[in-house]
């Protein structure tokens, strides 16, 4: 029997854009399937046609226009030098004048905008119909605050994040707009997959699941919760915070992370850790184990670890007590020794600026950068 | 490229952004050099109009030493600039309907007509062909196209250029690619020849 057509891949499959897995199997098909065969030498052509492409050179003049333009643009300084003569520049009444049509202009708009403006996302269907609350969209439309948007069986949808960003939402995908402000984007992802690709300032947009709130700190990233209200975070790009309840992970890009409902978010790893690595990480995160069990996760854990491998360490660090601790502790400083002043009793007490000097080692963001957007450690870590 | 080449040319890249970020102005201008010919190509082919081009590639270097201070290095470089010059090429598109089709003769058509070797037209020929057809293209295909036929972006960094998903660009350029199949289906010859 013939598996799934796989016309939809055809291009992928081209540009060797699948894994091993899904080429063989594009493969297999394609021998016995003549539609996706002629499919297949449909996109060949295609792409033999975009291939003829050619690169121009960009006019010899461009540099001398741009750079005319760029001693055109005030710079801060220069306003700092202009300011004072503006200033005088005013006769006083005129001034009073042009304050009180300032203002009548600025109460105007403030209340046309509050009449008018009722905070909405954007929807834009890119495959197929989605559902919000009771009315059906087909191609726009839009989510307002409080309302449900649910994606169909083969349906995927786009949303404008105010002026920050986009959210693409999987088939089968439900998810609530809770607040759109421009400082505070929240929405609810009860379940499906979404992709979000944020450029703000960090905080500006967070999504709670049933098991963790993902806070994003500027980037692109994917997130998945199965029908237990288990998710899946994997970055892509900059760094997103997922915490529930004083259990906080940091995950940077080409990361992932795990939650559970009732544990809240795992341990945070690279995609590329091996596996065995990723499986005894599991089992430490969410499962119950005996001593025996625990010690022999614990160990693979550590002998696994590479270099890369040290934020996962010190995530474990506030995760353990007692003898795990000193061995992840001891783990860690191998592989990243300490800088001076962070003293093992010091790490296993539990010392938080310690902890944060020894992230600062790890050649990720500098912890006093995400701290200042996170704020201090959470009360209920130890 | 060799690993450690590849590590060399990414060092001085950030060498030179960081000199960017000083406002030092031959930073700015080596930076231009080094990008200026792919960001124009796609302006170029994006809008079909040389003066519409020079504005985009314009544009986007003006915006990009405007914002260059905002620029962390935690992301690729080329994925910032090339989000630049998808967003300025979108909202062109938008603002101006100046973008003229395939047919209106522009200077780069005639200084090819001019060379008369045969071979070269014919692959001339089959590239404005192309480039006609690319044009007709809706604006997201048409920048996916342009994005992976220059620059030779994985599906990841399209996806983070165009912000999409890596399923949603795979989509975009299999349907691109179909419409160039068909409607340069009289051309098929060509393939065959280059095969």
């Amino acid at each position: 029997m013939l598996s799934k057509h796989v016309y939809k891949q055809l291009s992928a499959y081209c540009h060797g854009e699948l894994s091993s897995e899904e080429a063989q199997r594009v493969a297999e098909h394609l021998r016995g399937c003549e539609r996706c065969r002629k499919e297949h030498e449909e996109i060949k052509l295609g792409i033999f046609f975009a291939q003829q492409l050619t690169r121009l050179p960009a006019p010899a003049s461009l540099w001398d226009e741009i750079e005319t333009a760029l001693n055109q643009q005030p710079t801060p300084a220069s306003w700092r030098l202009k300011f004072p003569r503006l200033a005088f520049a005013f006769a006083w009444p005129r001034l009073a004048t042009a304050v009180a049509v300032l203002l009548v202009l600025s109460v105007g708009s403030v209340w046309f905008y509050l009449r008018l403006s009722r905070p909405a996302w954007d929807v834009e269907m890119i495959e197929g119909y989605a559902q919000v609350g009771s009315q059906r969209i087909g191609e726009n439309g839009k989510l307002a605050v409080g309302q449900w948007l649910k994606t169909g069986d083969d349906s995927r949808a786009r949303l404008s994040v105010g002026e920050i960003g986009h959210v693409e939402l999987a088939p089968n995908t439900r998810l609530r707009l809770d607040e759109s402000r421009s400082d505070d984007h929240r929405v609810t992802l009860e379940r499906g997959t979404m992709y979000a690709t944020i450029d703000a300032p960090p905080r500006a947009f967070s999504v709670a699941t049933p098991s963790a709130v993902a806070v994003d700190l500027g980037c692109a990233y994917t997130l998945e919760v199965d029908e237990s209200g288990a998710g899946l975070l994997s970055v892509t790009f900059g760094w997103v915070a997922f915490e529930v309840e004083g259990r906080e992970s940091f995950i940077p890009r080409f990361a992932e992370c795990h939650t559970r409902p009732g544990s809240g978010p795992g341990t945070p790893y690279y995609k590329e850790a091996s596996a065995s690595f990723k499986v005894a990480l599991s089992k430490l995160d969410f499962q119950k184990l005996s001593a025996a069990e625990r010690e022999a996760a614990l160990t693979t854990v550590l002998s696994e670890a590479r270099k890369e491998d040290a934020f996962t360490l010190w995530h474990l660090l506030t995760r353990t007590s007692g003898g795990e601790r000193e061995r992840v502790y001891d783990r860690l400083a191998a592989l990243v020794p300490p800088p001076s002043g962070v003293t093992r009793d010091g790490v296993l007490q539990g010392d938080r600026p310690m902890l944060d000097r020894w992230w600062d080692e790890l050649g990720l963001d500098t912890a006093s950068w995400w701290r200042m957007w996170k704020g201090p450690w959470p009360p209920q870590t130890k | 490229m060799e690993p450690s080449a590849a590590m060399s040319e990414r060092t001085s890249e950030r060498r030179l952004i960081e000199a960017c970020q000083r406002d030092d102005r031959e930073a700015f201008r080596l930076l231009f050099e080094a990008h200026k010919d792919r960001v124009y190509s796609i302006a170029f082919h994006f809008s079909r109009n040389e003066t519409a081009a020079r504005d985009i590639t314009q544009q986007v270097f003006l915006k990009l030493f405007t914002t260059i201070r905002q620029f962390r290095h935690d992301a690729e470089f080329t994925t910032w600039l090339y989000r630049l010059v998808a967003n300025v090429c979108m909202d062109e598109q938008r603002k101006n309907r100046r973008f003229i089709p395939f047919g209106e003769a522009t200077e780069v058509t005639e200084i090819a007509e001019r060379k008369s070797q045969e071979t070269h037209f014919i692959r001339r020929e089959l590239a404005e062909s192309v480039q006609a057809v690319i044009a007709e293209l809706k604006p997201k295909l048409r920048m996916a196209i342009l994005l992976k036929y220059f620059e030779e972006m994985s599906y990841e960094e399209m996806a983070k250029v165009l912000g999409c998903s890596p399923g949603t660009v795979a989509s975009r350029l299999n349907r691109g690619h179909k419409i160039l199949a068909r409607r340069l289906a009289h051309l098929r010859g060509q393939f065959v020849t280059e095969e």
